[in-house]
């Protein structure tokens, strides 16, 4: 067995318990582990009861694991919380001077160590000290993080900090820890980046110039991602005054010729979905992140779902041609946003990317080198393109529905876009041949947008039974199936970024072979499992389906698709 | 030379006859005229009502979006493209109703761009609602009683969040409305032109005549422009006669000014430089 070890650092918000996971986190990571953070916490600010659950291996690991093998507790709730988490080999640090409850349990005294080194606020840095001593790893790997986090601060941060995790070393000296392990020299195996930061990245790659937010959790991340990069790219973002500015300004800035997003969460959405509507009539491209989170209205604004597939399908009255993605990983998350852009400039559609909670906010590590195109289709038409460019026509009708795109004031063509239906200079018109026209001119896109769709990723596709999912449920499914696999299940995996237009044949293809399927989605009714069988007619044998706002543990999956096989086989 | 009639446009205008619109969409005309624009170079963005309509009634670049929504359109194609000469065409409906949030985020935003609103007290396209700034007591289909709200104050609403460029005109004087026009394009930053417009379909109360009787024009009295309570003062009076004109003039950073490069160069001219975009990611 290679290195597969859970820690979970848990305590009141507030407390900096990301700054313990973000430490081990870059550690791991420097030494070429494999990491995932997987952030637990409650909408407040202060208090209350909030945990980070970090996953290190020496391979790519996708999905948190449901066993702790070390729990740090810095508040008692924790401990009562997770405590029946451990592992059987497990251990608990609890940040206290009184000898903890069990023999799984040390109790040291972290905070008052951080208070001896300088300040209560460095218990954050004895708790990093005390795990990765636990762990096995030498004092110097802290070291070289703790001086590249804190060489540009006031003098003697470092040192307090270096004296801190010194002690929270020393403070489990001689305690044996079987999950320890040896610790690799090898180069990262990747970037070490939030799902946030990689659609932010995956944005500015595609030379998106303009992107408009109203904050919403948890979508804030990615323009909070995008603003990092305001001063080094030709990039503006602008807080809107709400959701229905953000998508009209992202419009207006498309219309007048910048690659434009925003993004948001569902509620956000909901308010967007008008002027999502109006850039389906005018033909606008424009891309809008929805990172989901549970529903309807508020919800759990800090947890995560998959429940509103459906709605984004759908929003906005009437018909018209979309396209819907959701990146499976922090690799496809990045391409998803180059291609979103790349589709909705070359269709002249609105491109949804739905993401969630746990893809925004888990920090993971992205394999593949983040590159850009060498040039970018802009699909723009000018003068120059034009035999005459006074008799320009924005809503031309052509074969493949997509007219020529100009953009305004840039020379004698005139440009002329209309919310309401219109005539082919873009005049309303009310006509029945201009409706019928425009509407048809519409939808001869979806032939060639149908060509573009990938088809899903899979492992094992000609196995017995398939587990499909989409989005970031990819990861948790596919260590499923593994596990299945394991324990002699002829089992496979199917995972979906290409929503829509729906890759039907493809779907049809693999899903058609299998003796049965499941869906494992995170919402109550299957939205995708609904969509497959009204695409192709094949419907899914059972469901795994989870809502609590928790994201998908691996065993889980398999627990429950096993007993379902067992229950036939029986 | 440009002449109006390069703004003459074809197709068929769709407002009553009698509209107070004729007459602002002649003057509107007169003022890119006079700025010595072509329709190629100007960009008009509208929301929804009869207001809404200008554009396809004026040769000139257009997006004709949703009701409420012109302004935050308006700011994206300003904020890709800061050179455009953005005209918008709203109702009030559009402008105080629908879009009152946009509206006073506008002001705080001063993006360059002239706002024009086309203030007939009434909900002209939806058939005689009343509107924000319909008088209380006015009698609707709907509200027969008449309206129970106050009316809202378009010129102390956007002198009150600070907007630098604030004028009221009327539609039946379009030498005037063509100068303010013409000097609210001039300004830098976010221009507020409140224009009492005659609807003579569904206000029976506030007609032609209505408005003769009490409109006159400040800026031929020797009124002040740089000072701000005598503008709030001619906002707020009462009585029988009512104050047209340029009310309040002030610099201000414009939304360009205040975002570093943008004033120099458009989001939309610069070229695409993948070695720069290559850089940012290799430093992630
Ligand atoms: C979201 C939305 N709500 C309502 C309408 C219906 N509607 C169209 S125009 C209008 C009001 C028009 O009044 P105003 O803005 O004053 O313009 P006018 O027609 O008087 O020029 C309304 C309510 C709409 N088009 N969209
Ligand atoms: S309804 Fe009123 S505002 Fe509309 S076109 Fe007729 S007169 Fe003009
Ligand atoms: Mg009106």
């Amino acid at each position: 067995m290679g290195i597969d070890v859970t820690v979970k650092i848990g305590g009141e918000a507030g407390q900096g318990i990301q700054t313990v996971g973000d430490l081990l986190a870059r550690v791991c990571h420097g030494c070429g582990l494999y990491v995932l953070a997987v952030n637990d916490f409650e909408s407040r600010i202060r208090g209350g009861h909030s945990f980070l659950q970090l996953r290190i291996s020496d391979r790519p690991v996708a999905a948190p694991d449901h066993r702790v093998h070390l729990l740090v507790a810095l508040s008692p709730r924790t401990l009562d919380m997770h405590l029946s988490e451990l592992a059987d080999d497990g251990l608990a640090i609890f940040d206290s001077q009184e000898t903890g409850p069990g023999d799984n349990v040390v109790s040291i005294a972290v905070t008052d160590m951080a208070r001896k080194a300088g300040g209560a606020i460095m218990a954050n840095t004895v708790a990093a000290g005390a795990c990765l001593a636990l762990l096995g790893a030498s004092g110097s790997l802290l070291e070289i993080v703790l001086k590249k986090q804190f060489q540009a601060k006031k003098a003697g941060v470092l040192e307090n900090n270096l004296k801190a995790a010194q002690s929270g070393v020393e403070a489990v000296e001689g305690i044996d820890f079987a999950p320890a392990f040896a610790w690799p020299e090898k180069k990262p195996a990747g970037k070490l980046l939030s799902g946030a930061q990689i659609l932010a990245l995956g944005a500015v790659a595609a030379d998106c110039r303009f992107a408009a937010f109203y904050p919403m959790s948890p979508a804030t991340g990615i323009m909070a991602g995008l603003t990092g990069f305001e001063d080094r790219a030709p990039l503006v973002v602008e807080q809107a005054e709400d959701e229905i500015a953000a998508v009209n300004m992202v419009i207006g800035a498309s219309f007048a010729g910048v690659r434009a997003m925003t993004a948001t969460s569902g509620g956000g959405f909901a308010l967007m979905a008008e002027g999502l509507g109006l850039a389906g009539i005018t033909e606008t491209p424009i891309v809008i992140v929805n990172s989901q989170r549970p529903g309807p209205a508020t919800g759990l604004p800090t947890r995560t779902a998959q429940a509103d597939l459906r709605f984004v399908l759908h929003a906005a009255q009437d018909e018209f041609p979309r396209f819907v993605l959701a990146p499976t990983s922090l690799d496809d998350g990045f391409e998803t946003m180059g291609r979103a852009f790349a589709l909705a400039d070359k269709y002249q559609v609105p491109a949804i990317v739905l993401t969630d909670q746990y893809f925004n906010d888990s920090v993971n590590i992205a394999q593949k080198p983040l590159t850009v195109p060498e040039s970018i289709d802009r699909h723009i038409v000018t003068d120059a393109d034009m035999d005459d460019p006074k008799a320009y026509r924005r809503y031309e009708i052509t074969d493949s529905g997509i007219s020529p795109r100009a953009v305004p004031c840039a020379g004698q063509a005139l440009v002329m876009v209309s919310g309401n239906e219109h005539q082919q200079d873009g005049h309303i018109s009310e006509t029945i041949p201009d409706r019928i026209g425009q509407v048809d001119k519409r939808f001869r896109k979806l032939a060639a947008m149908e060509k573009e769709m990938r088809s899903p990723r899979t492992d094992f596709p000609d196995s017995r039974v398939l587990l499909t999912g989409w989005g970031s449920a990819a990861g948790a499914i596919r260590e499923s199936v593994e596990m299945l696999r394991a324990e002699g299940m002829d089992a496979g995996g199917v995972y979906f970024t290409d929503i829509w237009p729906f890759p039907q044949q493809a779907a049809e293809e693999i899903l058609g072979r299998c003796e049965r399927f499941y869906m494992v989605e995170q919402n109550v009714s299957a939205q995708l499992g609904g969509l497959i069988r009204e695409k192709t007619g094949l419907k899914f044998y059972q469901a795994v389906l989870k809502y609590d706002g928790r994201p998908f543990f691996p065993f889980e999956i398999a627990r429950r698709v096993k007993a379902a096989e067992e229950a036939i086989d029986g | 030379m440009v002449d109006v009639r390069d703004f003459h446009c074809d197709y068929e205008n769709k407002w009553c006859p009698g509209c107070g619109n004729f007459p602002i969409l002649e003057a509107l005309k007169q003022g890119l005229a006079d700025q010595r624009l072509v329709p190629e170079d100007v960009l008009m963005i509208s929301g929804i009502g009869q207001a809404g309509k200008t554009p396809h009634f004026l040769k000139c670049n257009f997006f004709h979006g949703l009701h409420g929504r012109a302004l935050p359109l308006a700011t994206g194609a300003y904020a890709a493209n800061s050179e455009l000469p953005i005209l918008v065409s709203m109702g009030d409906g559009d402008c105080y109703g629908e879009g009152g949030n946009h509206f006073m985020a506008a002001i705080r935003r001063n993006p360059d761009m002239t706002l024009l609103i086309h203030d007939n007290r009434v909900y002209g396209l939806t058939k005689g609602q009343p509107s924000p700034t319909s008088e209380r007591g006015f009698v609707t289909k709907i509200q027969p009683m008449g309206v129970r709200s106050d009316p809202l104050n378009p010129a102390a609403l956007a002198l009150s969040q600070g907007a630098g460029f604030v004028a009221r005109a009327y539609c039946g004087h379009k030498e005037q409305l063509a100068g303010l026009i013409g000097q609210a394009m001039d300004y830098r930053g976010v221009s507020v032109i409140d224009i009492m417009q005659v609807c003579v379909s569904y206000n029976t109360v506030n007609t032609y005549d209505w408005y003769k009787k009490r409109v006159y024009d400040i800026n031929e009295q020797g009124h002040d422009t740089g000072d701000l309570s005598a503008a709030m003062a001619l906002a707020f009076a009462g009585g029988d006669r009512i104050a047209t004109g340029l009310f309040y003039k002030k610099d201000r950073a414009s939304f360009a000014d205040r975002v570093p490069g943008l004033a120099e160069s458009p989001l939309a001219a610069r070229s695409y430089d993948p070695a720069r975009v290559q850089a940012l990611l290799d430093q992630a």
